[in-house]
């Protein structure tokens, strides 16, 4: 451990900043997107079960299990990719409460607003959540793509189109768990500068 | 409950108060007691467990707790290495999937190859345990953010005296309604709730039996990528390590309860110890639902790795019954992740009304 005192970079003001673009996002979006994951499981789910009867009953090779094989990752991951985004923007919403309390508080305890700067790790927590969502929207497209060509395609096509679209979905998968890694890092980033400026403004 | 001559519940506090009409008790204990009583349907469940209850949860509690919080003394200035290893190991885990991906793309490219099956086995161990290791990440970083919150708790009561105005002393105490949802006024800081309770014991055995079961499947993926005709391996594998991923997410969302708890009861102290009426939420529908998802998803994940087992053990179609485990343990942390959802967005909620009520006590005194 060290003992440090925050050295941030911060805005002054002489009122409460409020949120800014990111945190009203963030407020926004959290529902729709937490909604929608829940839907994409839901259907994937069905689709998986209805992939499962068809194995059963005419074989892997099956062009509806073919067919299939695609689509349930596609929607699974349209799940994946809205809840991870609902993730990240209730990571937002908080960041946002903790700036724009913080401010309330300090204006009416008649200070001038210090406000942190926007943290490096918040920008990393943004840039590999829109990485993230742009990488695996890009894989479910491929995934219809490849559904709407079994018949067209070879079977070997297909599997390998399988195997590439599943390594890039994981990944996407990966950036967006460790944008949420910085953004909650972040937090402690605001936590500690907090605590020492309510402490600044009562003079202890 | 009216606790009358000698407290059967030394050494806590004893002294007991008028709130609202009815006596109540700042000891933790008797008020556990009494919210037991009034239900008739529980109170075998106190008979049975009143010596018990507290010392064998706070000995749990207590060695966690030396985790989550600061130890008394601590200057708040001190950085904890939480961040960093939180990083550390999300950065690992980004560089072994970039290293499944690679992989992949390889065996994409020549189905044919004798290797291949095998590669992709392989492949597929590795990226769930760097799934695993970047959410241990996370959760490190969460015990940041728990330590972090009680050194801003100690912060709030050294500053607010000197901040708040001065108010007229008196507390009107009962149920009201905030701008946040609906709130009880007492002038005790609540007891936790069950789940809280829950959270702050079981988040570390959660991560542990999560990580356990994540590093033998893992284990197991090595053999099976080593045995090109064996199912059960591959049943074993993909149950163990989604077990384990389903274990380390319901960890995760336990970190967050812990910090739902911890939020409740350092802003209760705050305005206990400056003697005002402790303004508390009551518990609110995204917690509610919070809880549902997380103990569904859980329940889902240990489902799929029964389902795995009984493959193992041997069925007369593995691919039509691997059909549809795959997307129920998908789906099992979809929901546990829904629910972290549910549990941040309860954060977010409860942070704006702590804001809100330190303006009020700084502008007011009440």
């Amino acid at each position: 451990m060290t003992t440090a005192t925050p050295r941030i970079a911060i805005n002054t003001t002489a009122k409460s900043p409020g949120y800014s673009l990111p945190h009203k996002m963030g407020r926004a979006l959290w529902a729709p997107m937490w909604l929608m994951s829940l839907m994409a499981f839901a259907i994937g789910f069905i689709l998986a079960a209805a992939r499962s009867s068809i194995v059963a009953d005419f074989g892997v090779v099956d062009a509806g299990a073919q067919r299939l094989s695609h689509l349930v990752p596609a929607v699974m991951f349209i799940g994946f990719l809205a809840v991870f985004a609902a993730v990240s923007f209730s990571i937002a919403r908080i960041l946002g409460a903790l700036r724009k309390g913080g401010g309330d508080v300090q204006e009416t305890a008649g200070s001038e607003v210090e406000t942190l700067k926007m943290a490096a790790t918040a920008r990393v927590f943004m840039g590999m959540m829109v990485m993230g969502m742009v990488l695996i929207a890009v894989m479910v497209v491929l995934h219809f793509v490849a559904a709407g060509n079994v018949g067209t395609w070879s079977a070997e096509t297909l599997e390998s189109w399988a195997i590439s679209l599943e390594g890039f979905r994981r990944l996407g998968v990966a950036m967006y768990l460790f944008g949420i890694a910085f953004g909650l890092g972040t937090i402690i980033a605001v936590l500690h500068y907090q605590s020492g400026r309510i402490r600044d403004l009562a003079g202890v | 409950m009216g606790q009358q001559g000698p407290h059967p519940n030394p050494p806590r506090p004893q002294h007991s108060l008028t709130l609202a009409g009815e006596e109540t008790s700042s000891c933790a204990k008797c008020r556990l007691e009494d919210s037991y009583l009034r239900k008739p349907r529980w109170r075998w469940l106190w008979a049975m467990n009143k010596d018990i209850y507290f010392e064998k949860e706070e000995e749990m509690t207590t060695r966690l707790a030396t985790l989550t919080r600061p130890a008394s003394g601590v200057d708040w200035r001190q950085q904890t290495s939480h961040r960093k290893v939180g990083f550390g190991l999300a950065l690992v885990g980004l560089m072994l999937v970039t290293v499944t991906l690679i992989i992949n793309l390889v065996v994409a490219g020549d189905l044919g190859a004798s290797s291949a099956l095998s590669n992709l086995r392989l492949s597929f161990g590795l990226t769930t345990l760097a799934f695993g290791t970047i959410k241990i990440g996370i959760a490190v970083v969460l015990v940041g953010i728990l330590i972090r919150l009680w050194h801003r708790v100690d912060s709030v009561k050294a500053a607010l005296p000197g901040l708040k105005a001065e108010g007229d002393g008196t507390v009107q105490t009962g149920a009201i309604k905030t701008a946040f949802g609906p709130a009880n006024v007492g002038v005790h800081t609540p007891n936790p709730h069950p789940i809280h309770r829950m959270a702050q014991t079981m988040w570390a055995p959660m991560l542990a039996m999560g990580a356990m079961a994540l590093g033998i499947g893992t284990a197991v993926s090595f053999a099976w990528a080593g045995n090109e005709t064996d199912v059960a391996l591959g049943a074993w594998t993909q149950g163990l390590q989604f077990l384990g991923e389903a274990l380390l997410l319901s960890g995760i969302a336990m970190l967050l309860g812990s910090t739902l708890r911890a939020l409740r009861e350092g802003g209760g102290s705050v305005q206990e110890s400056l003697g005002l009426g402790v303004v508390t939420l009551k518990m609110p529908v995204t917690a509610k639902i919070f809880v549902f998802l997380m103990a569904t998803g859980l329940m889902l994940g240990i489902a799929q790795f029964i389902g795995h087992i009984v493959v193992a053990g041997g069925v007369d179609q593995p691919a039509a019954w691997f059909a549809w485990l795959g997307p129920l343990r998908e789906l099992s942390l979809g929901l546990i992740l829904a629910g972290i959802v549910m549990a941040l967005v309860t954060i977010g909620n409860v942070l704006a009304f702590q804001f809100n009520r330190i303006c009020q006590i700084i502008a007011t005194g009440m």
